[in-house]
């Protein structure tokens, strides 16, 4: 590179950039000292095709089914309850078909102490960019993998005990690739 | 069960960890992805919109993930600001703009004791006028200070793109700038 290129660099560098305002800092500071609640559940795009995958962690499945065993009344007392944010947010959210049928199959009458569900959240961990596909239309499109950690957690109220459950999940999306930034 | 393979930590994912509070590290860092931000989205309150989401989802959940803290994070930053692009409605926000919404769009740095202001606003506009792949490039090499290899895999081209956008940027800006005036 040449000197005034270089000199150039060099004033460039000199900048500092702005500060952010201390608005931001104060709605950061609220954010991470509130209770941690649901996660947003990252809406569909227009004209996005999702395809949903069973999750790449098989001896987690397991560990689930175990602990579904153990929560299994409290879901169909959940399944029974009256749509709230949390149920309709979980039911967003992707499970092993398998998990349902297990539910389906228990006694439906609940005991006096149960499982109430008080959160779910997802966490993506991980984004990848798996490249340009091609729809059965021949449109090509852009591949995306989203890897989410999903957790549920039910408390009995009757003595406080909770049982917590994550699940890792993978989300494919297909998008058109004529996306570009202004 | 291990879910990450295990790497070594970088020198720099090491000092960003010796900034236990969050204040540290949005002190140290904050500025940098605003910086970004603001080049990625079309104003000040969007920028600082997605820098406020995607530090807060880092401080909670990733920070313990493998990897270099500063590129999750300018990677997260650029995918909601992304995210952003695509939900809003540009045409309102055309509208909007022209109603006065121009008081922020060039302050990108801060004014600095003894510094030339009017030099200072000059780049800001020369900045704009760059195409926004070179401009965000530029902006990752200068003010993020990241390699040619970390800005391909933040923006997902090659090294040798990332350099030729740089070179093409550093060339258009010394056209559109007057010349300093040494002594």
């Amino acid at each position: 590179m040449d000197d005034q290129l270089l000199d150039l660099e060099a004033e460039l560098r000199a900048l500092r950039p702005r500060r952010p305002s201390p608005q931001l800092a104060k709605r950061i500071e609220l954010d991470l000292s509130a209770d941690q609640g649901p996660e947003r559940v990252v809406t569909p795009m227009a004209n996005e095709q999702k395809v949903f995958r069973w999750p790449w962690f098989g001896a987690a499945l397991a560990a689930a089914a175990a602990v579904a065993v153990v929560a299994t009344v409290g879901v169909l007392r959940w399944q029974d309850q009256a749509p709230s944010a949390e149920s309709a947010l979980v039911a967003t959210l992707s499970v092993p078909t398998s998990m349902p049928a297990q539910v389906a199959s228990t006694d439906p009458v609940a005991p006096a102490s149960t499982y109430r569900p008080v959160r779910a959240s997802n966490v993506l961990y991980d984004l990848k960019d798996e490249g340009v596909v091609y729809l059965d239309d021949r449109t090509p499109a852009r591949q995306m993998r989203y890897r989410y950690l999903d957790t549920y957690t039910w408390k009995n109220p009757k003595n406080n005990a909770s049982v917590k459950w994550s699940m890792p999940r993978d989300e494919v999306r297909v998008m058109p690739a004529s996306l570009t930034m202004n | 069960m291990t879910l990450f393979r295990k790497r070594p930590k970088p020198k720099l994912m090491e000092a960003a960890h010796d900034l236990v509070s969050w204040k540290d590290w949005f002190e140290a860092y904050g500025p940098k992805l605003l910086l970004c931000a603001r080049h990625w989205t079309r104003s000040l309150a969007d920028a600082e919109d997605v820098v406020q989401e995607a530090f807060v989802r880092y401080w909670r959940h990733q920070r313990q993930l493998p990897g270099d803290p500063q590129a999750l994070l300018i990677t997260s930053v650029r995918r909601a600001a992304l995210d952003l692009a695509r939900r809003t409605d540009r045409r309102l926000q055309r509208e909007e703009k022209a109603n006065g919404g121009l008081e922020d769009r060039n302050e990108f740095f801060e004014p600095q004791p003894g510094d030339d202001a009017e030099r200072r606003r000059e780049i800001e506009g020369a900045l704009q006028h760059l195409p926004p792949e070179q401009r965000e490039v530029l902006v990752l090499k200068i003010w993020q200070e990241l390699t040619f290899e970390q800005i391909a895999a933040t923006l997902d081209i090659s090294p040798n793109t990332a350099a030729s956008r740089y070179r093409y940027a550093l060339t258009a800006l010394r056209k559109e700038l007057k010349p300093l005036c040494h002594g």
